[in-house]
């Protein structure tokens, strides 16, 4: 009843397998590979040098032809040419061989960076997207939300006005904060600073900082400045950066004040059976719906928190907090950051 | 004056929208914070706190037991076992009940009455032999196992044990991207796959709801387990010596539920990973006081919610099912029924696969309820194969009291080992029953992700069917 040899047929059906696979394997796959063809066209092009001018403006630096030209990563000729036209539709203007962006070219600029930065925002409260690709999917998106539907977006996520990044978000009217703050390689020794912006560009170095824990909001306290590396203390941990890497993060200077001594929080997940603690905070690492659940259970400052079971499978942890047991995975409590108490202390709390 | 106010409001929007710049990143978390200090200050100036020590040390006592490294997950199969034993064993007498009354005795008065009021032939086909019969055997099949089942579980619920239970399986649930609750929905999947994915509610992240969702039916459903028993004692028991056939044959089915558990964590591994990667997640698990369960209102809302709910669903699907059973086996296209130009049409196609055109037929029409699947198959395996003397006419479904003669009628219909083995495979993966499909729509209120819940089952039945069936030519030729 089977004509066709059962070697034949599964090798034949091996292939066919092995070929839907490559079709529609994410990211690398020949669906994803046609998309990413079809997005690459002019209109991006230009979207992305308006916006690359716009940065340059907002920083203060002149921007040139090559810089450009590097930026969107083309050919002096291909950049030339576009720069022709962004001049030829007034988007732009040219003054001793740097350029500059007209009202018309910068309000449009401002669009795009605003889809951009609500898009990013979106991506990181609402989403499991990762911050490794925040950027990426904020770039496709921008060049193809209308203002109106990343308007309708912003109301519905609460009108932010930063990305997860710390960038400022323009407003609907194209409004901006002026540009704040200075890079970290700026700063002296015994300078108490906060994070305000972590520089998403490029990829490598933005992965570094982010496997190095440090995230907008934190304060630094730069310990040595020497050549070639800065050191400073954050979240009682030390750090040291080389000035291309510190320039990736800007940093606003507060007020003098004694140091903050080098201490550091303790993490609930290091919590024992039978031990109890005080909340101190969430790390900003944790996001959108876990961040509010986790708040709406009662982990803000100042509650009181005790570990009390460990699953048979080891993972999830039930802690008791405020009159009920909720279990927390392990990635999860090590987002937490608690002071420890001493257990003895406070008998009338600490359960059995 | 009008346009000075809007000029004026408008003014007073922007001023602040930029003080929000001043803000800050974080003042939503300075805002919680502020609230939960200004709430637990008034409650400690209005409230006394009575200990509530005694009855939490009891709780935490028992807790240290289910969810103890060693005693953790014996009790848990213990339990989830006994539920099942009492089940299957109770569900036994009256499904013979139900099946002798709704099938033995009232179809053929039914019928009678039918001839007696002078009824057409195909009227009375149509909505006795069709609709009725379909509806009956689903009832008959689908209603004791489940008033059975949803209420032990329900209890278990009640009692606070389940949440136990999702703790416990958590650590293995979260590597494969999906929510400990997830072995909830997973065992309520093998009493009912629908009932399995309205259970899915109590998953709280979008993710892993969908998740659940979406592989909920490699839960063998109690729909299947009569199949899988059926086919595994004629085929596989009947492969080896009589004193191994009870104990192989049980294997095999156990083999094919354990494959499922298995393919759920393996496809929640793959959906979490590619598909559902975007989607929000965020865990928390509450474990809940014990107290004791309210049985009357466990019996109550379970039979309500769960297992009425479901059945009139399932019935709903069923009796339209039964129409289209009837019409392909007796509207004539030339010579043959629809049914037999569908069989030759897809039986070359079905051949590769290790099964055949009365099974791919089956499964198409018997889409509301796997329950008539092999009534169905029973019905077409006897019209196709043109045996005479066997089964109750075109159309009519039926089944057989003697496992033999089953197998008999089966093998007749060029059934071999091989069948059985695709079979069973293709029962446990192949689309959701019409009732979980519908019950998937509405849970997720998403067209795309029904489509995905129905579509990959079938993808992978037919992926593993074509291998399994092409390696076994390959090694008995």
């Amino acid at each position: 009843m089977n004509s066709i040899n059962p070697g034949i047929a599964l090798l034949i059906g091996a292939g066919i397998l092995a070929a839907l696979l490559w079709a529609l394997w994410p990211k690398r796959g020949l669906l994803s590979l046609l998309n990413k063809a079809r997005m690459n066209s002019q209109r991006i092009l230009l979207e992305d040098a308006l916006k690359f001018l716009f940065d340059c403006e907002y920083k203060g630096i002149s921007c040139g032809l090559n810089s450009i030209a590097g930026n969107l990563n083309i050919s002096a000729d291909k950049a030339a040419h576009l720069l022709n036209r962004l001049r030829a539709i007034g988007l732009i203007r040219m003054e001793d061989q740097a350029f500059y962006l007209t009202d018309t070219g910068r309000s449009y600029a401002l669009r795009i960076i605003r889809v951009h930065r609500i898009w990013e925002r979106y991506l990181a409260d609402e989403t499991g997207v990762g911050p490794m690709e925040w950027h990426d999917e904020a770039d496709r998106q921008e060049h193809h939300m209308t203002p109106e539907a990343a308007d309708e977006l912003a109301a519905r996520i609460g009108n932010p006005v930063f990305d997860p990044h710390g960038d400022p978000i323009p407003s609907a009217r194209g409004e901006l904060p002026a540009h704040k703050g200075q890079p970290l390689s700026n700063l002296q020794e015994g300078e108490i600073a906060q994070i305000l912006h972590i520089e998403d560009e490029p990829r490598t170095i933005y992965e570094q900082l982010t496997a190095l824990g440090i995230y907008p909001g934190m304060e630094v306290y730069v310990m040595d400045v020497a050549e070639g590396k800065i050191t400073f203390a954050a979240n009682g941990e030390e750090c040291t950066l080389t000035p291309l890497f510190a320039a990736s993060i800007t940093v606003e200077l507060l007020p003098e004040r004694p140091p903050l001594p080098p201490f550091k929080y303790e993490l609930l997940s290091s919590l024992r059976l039978g031990e109890q603690a005080e909340v101190a905070g969430i790390s900003p690492n944790c996001r959108g719906q876990q961040r509010r659940r986790l708040m709406d259970l009662g982990v803000v400052p100042g509650t009181i928190i005790s570990a009390e079971l460990r699953s048979a499978s080891n993972d999830p942890v039930a802690y008791r907090i405020m009159g009920a047991t909720i279990a927390i995975r392990k990635d999860q409590a090590s987002l937490i950051f608690i002071n420890k108490k001493e257990t003895s202390t406070n008998e009338q709390a600490s359960g059995l | 004056m009008e346009k000075k106010t809007l000029s004026q409001s408008e003014e007073i929007l922007s001023l602040a929208n930029n003080l929000r710049w001043d803000l800050g990143m974080d003042f939503h978390d300075t805002i919680i914070e502020s609230i939960y200090k200004e709430a637990s200050k008034i409650a400690r100036k209005t409230t006394r706190m009575e200990s509530d020590k005694p009855a939490y040390s009891l709780d935490l006592k028992i807790d240290r037991w289910v969810t103890s490294r060693w005693l953790g997950f014996p009790i848990m199969f213990l339990l989830l076992a006994l539920v099942f034993w009492i089940t299957v064993s109770g569900a036994n007498y009256p499904s013979g009940l139900l099946a002798n009354l709704l099938i033995d005795m009232a179809h053929p008065a039914l019928k009678s009455l039918a001839a007696s009021i002078g009824l057409p032939w195909w009227l009375d086909g149509l909505l006795i032999d069709g609709a009725y019969l379909s509806m009956a055997w689903v009832i008959s099949v689908m209603l004791p196992p489940m008033a059975i089942f949803f209420p032990l579980f329900t209890l278990l619920e009640d009692l606070g044990y389940l949440p136990r239970v999702a703790f416990n399986m958590d650590n293995l649930f979260r590597k494969a991207g999906a929510h400990g609750k997830q072995a909830l929905t997973l065992s309520m999947g093998f009493g009912c796959n629908a009932a399995g994915v309205i259970a899915a509610r109590v998953i709280d992240s979008p993710r892993e709801r969908l998740i659940a969702i979406i592989t909920n039916n490699f839960s063998l459903c109690n729909g299947r387990w009569p199949t899988q028993i059926l086919i595994a004692t004629i085929f596989i028991g009947g492969a080896v010596p009589a004193h191994w056939a009870g104990l192989v044959s049980a294997g095999a089915v156990v083999g094919i539920a354990v494959l499922g558990i298995l393919f759920s964590l393996v496809v929640s591994w793959g959906l979490s990973k590619t598909v559902l990667r975007g989607e929000a997640s965020a865990f928390s698990l509450e474990l809940p006081p014990y107290r004791p369960p309210r049985i009357l209102q466990t019996l109550y809302t379970s039979l309500i919610d769960r297992t009425i709910f479901v059945l009139w669903r399932a019935i709903v699907f069923a009796v339209p099912a039964g129409l289209a059973i009837w019409l392909v086996a007796n509207v004539h296209i030339g010579e043959l029924s629809l049914a037999e130009h569908f069989i030759r049409f897809t039986n070359p196609f079905a051949f590769f696969f290790g099964l055949n055109g009365v099974i791919l037929l089956a499964y198409v029409i018997a889409i509301p309820a796997n329950e008539i699947v092999i009534p169905t198959i029973l019905m077409l395996t006897v019209l196709s194969a043109g045996m005479a003397g066997a089964g109750e006419g075109a159309g009519v479904m039926f089944e057989l009291d003697s496992i033999a003669d089953t197998g008999n009628i089966l093998r007749g219909g060029g059934w071999t080992l091989l069948t059985a083995v695709n079979l069973m495979l293709f029962s446990l993966l192949h689309n959701p029953c019409s009732t979980t499909i519908y019950t998937i729509y509405k849970e997720t209120n998403s067209a795309k992700w029904t489509l995905v819940a129905t579509l990959l089952p079938i993808v992978m039945g037919l992926v593993v069917c074509f291998f399994t069936t092409q390696l076994w030519l390959l090694l008995t030729q």
